[in-house]
C-alpha cells in the first residue's frame, strides 16, 4: 500500500505552511530559467521534477551572503550585536536528490572544530522534500559517487511524480511524516525514478591516481581553458568556502560572510604577493583534491554528489565531470603501464 | 571550413610560426564546445568550427598560463576580432605577437537550460553586419557569402535581436527600468564569470577585488550586486565590442549583453564610435574631439 498526495493537496499543504509563518522554498521560473526561491504564494512554485536549476538549495542553509554581527561605534565605545539565529520553520520542496545529499555531507564540516550555529540552526529548522528524478542529462553522474535518482540521503521525504499529476509520498524521517501526516490517501499506485545515469569512469581509481600525482603536468594541461571564475563553486551544493569581510562605515556596519571560490587568484594570494597556488592548474587540482581526497580523508564522504551543476553552468564547458573524464584517461594509462 | 581551419593551423604549428593555437574543441560534457589549446600539429583534428562556438577566445590571450605557452594563433569570429583590436589599442598585447585567424560566421545559436542548441540565433547575431572578421592575418570561409549576410541584415540591424530588447527597455518608465534591472541583478551570485569570460576585463586586480580599502561591497546583496554590475558596465563603456561572452557565461542568466549594449549604443549615437573597428584607434574615453557635442570641452 502506497501513499498518494494530489498536486492540489501538496499546494494546500505548502500554502498552509506559508500562512503559519514558515519559510517555504520551492522551484520557481524566472524568465525561462528555474531557481529555488523563497515563495510568498504557492502558485509561484513549479512543482515538477526538473534536471536543471540555476542555483542549488545550498543557499537556504549556507546563504551566499550572511551577517555574523553588526557594530555601532559611539565615541570610544563599540557596541556589537550578534545576528539573530534562524528561528522560523523552513520547508524546502522540489529539491533534486543530489542536491539534498549535500546536506549530510556538510553536517560534519559545520560541526567540527567550530559549531557553526548559522548552518546548524537552519538544518534543525528545515524539512527537505525531494522529487525523485524523472530524467537525467549528460552532466549527471550521481551513480559514480554513491547517489541515485531516488536517493533519500539528506531528504525528509521523497515524492515520485505520477502520470496523473499526483505524487507518491515516501516519508524518510519524523519531520517528513509530520509534514505529510493526514495529507495523503492510501493507494495501490507506486512511482518510480528514471534509470540511473551511466558513467564510464571509476572515481575510486581516479582518487588513487590523484593521491600519487600532485606534480603531474596533467593538471595544467586540463586547466588551460578554465578562466578562474567562481561559477562552478557557487552553483555546487557541496562547495562551502567563504570569506569574512566588514561592510559599512567607520561608525556603523556589519561583519558578513560571503561565498568564496578556490578558483580565483585572490583566494590564496598572500599579503607578501606570493601565491602558493600560482596557476589555474594548481587551483583545479585543489578543487579535485578537496572533493575526492582531502574531504573523504577528513570526513569520510566525497565532496561531490554528481549533480552536474558545475559543468552545466561553466562558460568554457569544464566542470567536475569533464575533469574526472580527463583524469580517468591518465589513471587508466598509468594502471596499464 | 573546419578542414581548412585545421590545415592552416597545422601549417602554422609545423612551421613554428606560432607555438600554440587557441581554438574551439568539443571538450565538454556530451561534446559541448569550449576553448581548446593545440601545441602539437598532430592534434589539430581536435579543433572544430560550428554555430556552438559561443565563447570569445580572446579572453585567454591575457591569461598568464596561456602566455607561457608562447606565441599564439587565435580563432576569432568578427565580434571576437574586435576584442583583439581593443586589446592591441589598449596596449595589452602587440598585434604582431598574435596570429589572428578569422572565421566567416553566419551566426551562433543560443543554448537552452540543458546546454543544447536551440536553433535560434543569439541576439547579437540577428543584428550582425560583420560576418567576416576584420584585422586578421588569415580569413577562413566565403567572404562573398559573409558580405551578402551583412547586406541582408543591414536594413533592420538596429531594430532586431537585442536592439529590439533595447527599444523595449527604452520604452519603459525609469521606475519600470529600475525594476527590470533590480530583478536581473537580484539573481547575481558574484561568481564573476562575466568578468573572467570578458576579453576586455583584463585588470590584474579588479576594483571588485580591492580590499584595502574595499571599493564596492563584495556581498551579493542587492546593493553589492548593483554596485558590481553597474560598475562593470561603466568600465566597459565605449570599449565593449558586443560579443556577448558575459551573458553567455552567466550562470544566473542575467542579460548583461543588454546592459553593455545600452552604453555601446550611446557611444555610437553620441560620438559615432564603434569599439574595436580599427587598429590604432584612440579609445573613446581617453580622448576628445572638437566635434564632441558638449560645449564644456571647448
Amino acid at each position: 500500500m502506497s501513499h498518494i498526495i494530489t498536486l492540489e493537496q501538496l499546494k494546500k499543504t505548502l500554502a498552509d505552511k506559508i500562512s503559519s509563518g514558515a519559510q517555504v522554498v520551492a522551484p520557481t521560473l524566472r524568465g525561462e530559467l528555474a531557481f529555488f526561491q523563497k515563495i510568498d504564494d504557492v502558485n509561484q512554485a513549479v512543482l515538477e521534477p526538473r534536471v536543471r536549476f540555476q542555483n542549488s538549495i545550498k543557499e537556504f542553509f549556507f546563504p551566499r551572503h550572511e551577517t555574523i554581527f553588526s557594530f555601532v561605534r559611539q565615541g570610544s565605545d563599540v557596541q556589537l550585536v550578534d545576528a539573530p539565529e534562524f528561528d522560523v520553520e523552513q520547508i524546502v520542496v522540489g529539491a533534486r536528490p543530489c542536491d539534498a545529499a549535500s546536506l549530510p555531507i556538510l553536517d560534519p564540516l559545520f560541526a567540527w572544530d567550530y559549531q557553526d550555529r548559522f548552518f546548524q540552526s537552519r538544518r534543525a529548522k528545515s524539512t527537505v522534500v525531494v522529487f525523485a528524478c524523472k530524467t537525467s542529462d549528460a552532466h549527471c553522474f550521481c551513480t559514480a559517487v554513491g547517489g541515485a535518482p531516488d536517493s533519500t540521503n539528506g531528504a525528509d521525504a521523497i515524492l515520485f511524480a505520477l502520470d496523473d499529476g499526483s505524487f507518491e509520498v515516501r516519508c524518510v524521517t519524523d519531520k517528513g511524516k509530520a509534514l505529510f501526516s493526514g495529507k495523503t490517501q492510501e493507494s495501490d499506485k507506486t512511482g518510480a525514478a528514471c534509470a540511473p545515469p551511466s558513467v564510464d569512469f571509476d572515481v575510486e581509481k581516479i582518487a588513487t591516481w590523484i593521491r600519487g600525482n600532485f606534480a603531474s603536468p596533467v593538471w595544467e594541461e586540463i586547466s588551460y581553458r578554465c578562466v578562474g571564475c567562481g561559477a562552478c563553486a557557487f552553483v555546487c551544493p557541496t562547495c562551502h568556502c567563504f570569506d569574512i569581510v566588514d561592510e559599512g562605515s567607520y561608525s556603523k556596519g556589519k561583519r558578513v560572510k560571503n561565498w568564496d571560490s578556490c578558483q580565483t587568484v585572490l583566494f590564496t594570494l598572500h599579503a607578501s604577493g606570493h601565491n602558493p597556488r600560482a596557476t589555474q592548474g594548481a587551483r583545479q587540482r585543489q578543487r579535485m583534491m578537496h572533493k575526492f581526497v582531502i574531504y573523504p580523508d577528513k570526513f569520510n564522504a566525497k565532496l561531490c554528489t554528481g549533480c552536474g551543476a558545475c559543468s552545466r553552468s561553466c562558460g568554457v564547458s569544464f566542470g567536475v565531470r569533464p575533469a574526472l573524464e580527463e583524469l580517468a584517461k591518465v589513471a587508466n594509462q598509468s594502471e596499464n603501464n | 571550413m573546419e578542414t581548412e581551419l585545421r590545415n592552416a593551423i597545422r601549417k602554422l604549428l609545423e612551421e613554428k610560426t606560432v607555438d600554440v593555437a587557441i581554438g574551439y574543441g568539443r571538450v565538454g560534457v556530451n561534446g559541448a564546445v569550449g576553448a581548446t589549446f593545440v601545441t602539437n600539429p598532430d592534434d589539430v583534428d581536435r579543433l572544430v568550427w560550428n554555430n556552438e562556438c559561443r565563447q570569445n577566445l580572446a579572453t585567454h590571450l591575457t591569461r598568464a598560463e596561456i602566455k607561457k605557452l608562447g606565441k599564439p594563433a587565435i580563432v576569432v569570429k568578427a565580434c571576437d576580432a574586435r576584442a583583439v583590436v581593443v586589446l592591441c589599442n589598449e596596449a595589452q598585447i602587440k598585434r604582431e605577437d598574435v596570429y589572428v585567424i578569422g572565421v566567416v560566421c553566419d551566426g551562433i545559436e543560443t543554448a537552452d537550460a540543458a546546454g543544447n542548441k536551440t536553433g535560434a540565433l543569439m541576439g547579437k547575431c540577428l543584428s550582425c553586419v560583420e560576418h567576416a572578421a576584420k584585422n586578421v592575418d588569415l580569413l577562413i570561409g566565403d567572404e562573398a557569402a559573409a558580405k551578402a549576410l551583412d547586406e541582408k541584415n543591414a536594413p533592420n540591424a538596429k531594430s532586431v535581436g537585442h536592439y529590439e530588447k533595447l527599444a523595449k527597455l527604452r520604452a519603459m518608465s525609469q521606475k519600470e527600468r529600475f525594476e527590470y534591472w533590480r530583478e536581473q541583478f537580484s539573481k547575481c551570485i558574484r561568481c564573476h564569470a562575466c568578468r573572467q569570460n570578458c576579453p576586455l576585463c583584463y585588470c590584474n586586480r579588479c576594483v571588485a577585488d580591492k580590499n584595502r580599502p574595499t571599493r564596492i561591497d563584495t556581498s551579493s546583496s542587492l546593493k553589492g550586486n548593483f554596485a558590481w554590475n553597474i560598475l562593470r558596465a561603466f568600465h566597459l563603456a565605449g570599449r565593449c565590442v558586443g560579443c556577448g561572452a558575459c551573458a553567455a557565461a552567466c550562470p544566473a542568466g542575467i542579460e548583461l549583453d543588454l546592459l553593455n549594449l545600452t552604453l555601446a549604443n550611446a557611444a555610437e549615437d553620441q560620438f559615432g564610435y564603434v569599439s574595436g573597428k580599427e587598429l590604432g584607434e584612440l579609445p573613446l574615453i581617453g580622448t576628445y574631439s572638437p566635434t564632441d557635442k558638449e560645449e564644456f570641452i571647448r
